[in-house]
């Protein structure tokens, strides 16, 4: 299933005026099948990106391409693709059925496909009972339901969903995101999904395209993304980080503000400014050097505060001019304890520390 | 819904509030009251009781000049809704989902003066140029000169409807595979319509309660009921007054009963 | 990795950057289409009859009191400033003021009162009889008032028996009554808008920093509600200003206003020019207050 080019964008800019330009010379091959996120900051041209492929908006310039097929000024009712609007935009003046029912009656399919594929629709996001409800008698989840039933009935070559889960409580959303997930692997159909949220779009994507200022900052699956962060931006909006500065020594090892040499990745020449990039789950504490292998990356430091959190412990640890770092602990019961005021030793993997340069 | 308690004066301040409040609801009821129970007194003098009585809602459905008036207003009104309510409707489409096109600055800045203009200003302006480029007066010119305010009003009431609505049920609508013409027919009408029939109706109600306007661009045997009534009360005060004021009074009242009700089932569905 | 390689050479197959230029330009006709009809109507009888008003103010009168297109001059706009019309203006100008003042003054602790309370439903109710004053008949209620000022009425007789007042009809004060029964209702909507949407935590705040009850009402309250005060203000002072209707039917001669100046110009004075310059005059000051209106913050009327 996963090969061929679903979505294609080429050279795709858009302009409001002549000052704004919200999406920047962006080139995207999303391929058929995928679950593809388009991740970024508020206001930096993926909700746009998305209404382009819809053909709510139309670029100002490049080429938008939907399985091969160029959209041109193509209208959204000639495209073969459905939304998932941010507010849903249900039908306040239809139930349910009528809701779902709307884009087959709309493309003159018989009675009684409508029917039978309508009531599937409903089965699959499971609101069955609920055909003949107002849309505003039901919950937000319910609701987001029915749109995303109401997209799919139509069986479109790609779906795109804008923010989908943004309305609705942490717990309901982590509930949603699985179940999405569920009903994409059994649709089988390309998902196009814009968020802000770079959890959701960890866990949820095949590939995720971040975001920044119009311009693709990255593509890549969410371990790429995640591990191999290619620019501070990326690193910074993607999980935590630790950022120290610092400047290439040599090859392959990093002098920081201390004068520490540490080993890092690197793809950037001796003698340049870089930020070391650390993800906090990658650092352990140890009290001396000697129970650690000889090949690893440590730095002294001191433990300045302790915080208790049930399951685990939180230190923070100071190390001078390099900066302090906060790790958390598991409380397993052969976990060592640390006071505040003890020295340790951090310790960290040569390969999990990424040097970017500005 | 309940009110914070920021909104909560002290005991005293509260009665006194209340008290102008009631007073208030006298000064605007009374006099209305006053005129719907003498137009049933028998009593020819005003003002005077005279008894229970339906003679003068007799006498004025036998008013052949009242009748011809009360005729000539339902018909300027019906026409003069009509067509306002769907210049009106298609003017606020335009501003509101429309954002750039020729001209709509000015458009937008021309379709709020007929509300905030008076009345006598708009009557006289029309008086001449119906003179200036011969347009007969008479009830051609009275439902002219209301399509000319009401079209404002109507406009204006169902922006107020489309700017509460979300754009992207039209969006949506496109994106589910309706042409323009579906998505206008299918989604925005209907969620409109409670906007579309309230500023209707108050393009109905201020056709059949204008006095101004018409009585300067009004032709023989055009009169309208109000203009009609106005010149028999400039004359006298008579009982068959009280009389046509409850029915208008009345007419009114289911007006804004109505445009009450629309709005409800609006507030409802949208 | 899905970032093209050959960017370059795809350029060729981008479609044409004018395209998004023609979408533009197609909406903007349709825009242009829908607005047509109103906008031709309102250029036909609103527009053109209002540059008409200045242009026959210029004119010189007609035998029959129309204007002739020639003979052009200021004689209409220098009359304006004749004692007679002074009188009037000034009349009409300071019952308009008087007028806006009062309705605001009996307006506002009563819109205040019922946009308080506290269950929506007793808002709603009080609302629907504020609305039906409103919606009512204008004339029919300025008659109840000519037929209770009668010189044989009860509130005549009242007046006379306690010697607090005598006949009220054809004077000044029956006229001012009638103005503010007429526009009450066009100051409380607006005021009870303005009021109902206030966020009341802001108050709280207030008195939560030491504000008297009466400094957070003088302090937040009030500037808060201030769009509506302005709304309802100008809904009541431009139509005060132009009364045609109240003057004529609880005013005597002795009372005449602008509004009703301006008809007898256009009948018994037979004098159309000079109308249309005071028109034109009445024109302008509204303008002014409208746009002073806007340019303190308002949105809607």
């Amino acid at each position: 299933m996963v090969g061929q080019a679903a979505v294609t964008l080429k050279g795709v800019t858009k302009k409001f005026g002549e000052e704004v330009t919200a999406v920047d010379d962006v080139d995207l091959e999303i391929r058929d099948g995928e679950f593809f996120s388009l991740l970024g900051p508020s206001g930096c041209g993926k909700t746009t990106t998305l209404r382009m492929i819809a053909g709510l908006e139309f670029p100002t310039d490049g080429s938008v391409q939907i399985f091969g097929e160029e959209m041109g000024l193509r209208p959204p009712n000639k495209r073969p693709v459905n939304t998932v609007f941010q507010s849903y935009a249900l039908f306040p003046h239809m139930n349910v059925e009528q809701n779902v029912g709307f884009g087959l009656r709309m493309q003159k399919v018989e009675p009684s496909e409508i029917a039978r594929r309508v009531g599937e629709a409903i089965d699959l996001v499971r609101l069955s009972g609920m055909e003949k409800r107002a849309p505003n008698a039901l919950s937000g989840g319910q609701q987001q339901r029915v749109a995303l039933a109401r997209a799919l009935v139509n069986r479109p070559k790609v779906l795109l969903l804008d923010e989908p889960l943004g309305a609705l409580d942490l717990k309901l959303r982590q509930t949603m995101q699985l179940e999405l997930k569920d009903i994409q692997h059994e649709v089988g159909i390309t998902f196009v999904y814009v968020t802000h949220d770079q959890e959701e779009a960890l866990t949820m994507s095949d590939r995720i395209a971040v975001m920044n200022e119009g311009k693709l900052a990255q593509v890549g699956t969410p371990e790429e993304i995640y591990g191999s962060p290619v620019s501070l931006f990326v690193a910074g909006f993607v999980g935590d980080m630790f950022f120290l500065p610092g400047e290439i020594a040599e090859a392959g090892a990093v002098r920081l503000a201390g004068g520490q040499i540490v080993r890092a990745k690197t793809s950037s020449a001796a003698g340049t400014a870089v930020t070391l990039t650390l993800r906090p789950e990658m650092i352990h504490l140890y009290a001396s050097r000697s129970e650690l292998p000889p090949d690893r990356n440590t730095l002294d430091g001191t433990i300045a505060r302790k915080i208790f959190y049930g399951d685990s412990m939180f230190y923070e640890v100071d190390v001078g001019v390099v900066g302090s770092f906060d790790v958390r602990v598991e409380n397993a019961p052969s976990m060592r304890r640390w006071e505040v005021g003890d020295s340790v030793v951090i310790d960290f993997h040569p390969e999990s520390a990424t040097a970017l340069a500005e | 819904m309940t009110l914070n308690q920021g909104a909560a004066a002290r005991p005293w301040v509260d009665r006194i509030l209340a008290i102008n409040g009631w007073l208030v609801f006298a000064f605007l009821y009374l006099p209305i009251l006053v005129v719907i129970v003498f137009s049933f007194s028998a009593s020819p003098n005003v003002g005077i009781w005279g008894g229970f009585s339906l003679r003068w809602y007799d006498r004025m459905f036998g008013n052949e000049q009242l009748m011809n008036a009360l005729r000539n207003s339902l018909w300027v009104a019906a026409w003069s809704t009509v067509i306002s309510t769907v210049l009106g409707t298609a003017a606020a489409l335009a501003i509101d989902r429309y954002r750039r096109w020729l001209g709509r600055g000015v458009f937008d800045a021309v379709l709020y003066l007929p509300v905030i203009i008076p009345d006598v200003t708009m009557a006289v302006m029309l008086l001449m140029w119906f003179t200036q480029v011969n347009i007969t007066l008479g009830r051609l010119s009275i439902i002219l000169a209301h399509i000319a305010f009401n079209i404002s009003f109507v406009a204006i009431v169902v922006r107020a409807r489309l700017a509460n609505m979300d754009p992207a049920m039209e969006e949506a609508a496109a994106d589910l595979y309706a042409s323009r013409w579906q998505a206008f027919r299918r989604i925005t009408l209907p969620l409109i319509m409670p906007g579309v029939l309230g500023g209707g109706l108050l393009a109905l109600t201020l056709s059949l309660d204008d006095v101004v306007i018409t009585s300067l661009v009004q032709g023989p045997g055009s009169a309208t009921l109000p203009v009609y009534v106005f010149g028999l009360i400039k004359r006298s005060v008579t009982p068959e007054i009280n009389a046509v004021s409850t029915l208008m009074l009345a007419a009114s009242i289911f007006l804004v009963l109505a445009s009450l009700a629309f709005q409800r089932r609006g507030e409802r569905s949208g | 990795m899905t970032i093209l390689d050959e960017r370059e050479g795809n350029r060729e197959t981008a479609v044409n950057p004018k395209l998004e230029r023609r979408a533009r330009r197609r909406d903007a006709w349709r825009g242009f289409f829908h607005a047509a009809p109103a906008y031709l109507y309102l250029t036909l009888f609103f527009t053109l009859p209002l540059i008409i008003v200045f242009v026959f103010s210029f004119a010189s009168r007609g035998r029959t009191g129309r204007p002739l297109l020639e003979g052009w001059n200021i004689d209409s706009w220098t009359r304006l400033f004749e004692p007679l019309v002074r009188t009037i203006a000034l009349r009409s100008f300071w019952l308009a003021v008087l007028n806006t003042a009062l309705c605001l003054l009996v307006g506002y602790p009563f819109a205040y009162w019922i946009a308080t309370r506290r269950k929506q439903a007793t808002r709603n109710i009080l609302l629907v009889a504020v609305l039906i004053p409103f919606w009512s008949n204008f004339l029919v209620r300025t008659y109840a008032w000519r037929m209770l000022l009668d010189s044989d009425g009860y509130i005549t007789q009242f007046g006379e028996m306690t010697g607090l007042w005598g006949r009220l009809l054809f004077t000044v004060p029956a006229v001012f009554l009638g103005l503010l029964y007429g526009y009450l209702p066009f100051m409380v909507l607006p005021l009870y808008a303005a009021i109902e949407r206030l966020d009341w935590s802001l108050v709280e705040a207030g008195r939560d920093l030491y504000a008297s009850g009466a400094a957070a009402f003088r302090r937040i309250t009030l500037p808060l509600s201030r769009p509506g005060i302005v709304a309802g203000s100008i809904l009541v002072f431009i139509p005060s200003l132009g009364a045609y209707v109240t003057p004529d039917i609880l005013g005597g001669a002795k009372t005449t206003l602008l509004g009703n100046y301006i008809v007898t110009q256009f009948g018994a004075a037979r004098n159309w020019p000079f109308g249309s310059s005071i028109s034109g005059a009445i024109l302008i000051v509204m303008l002014a207050v409208t746009v002073f209106y806007f340019r303190s913050g308002g949105r809607t009327l």
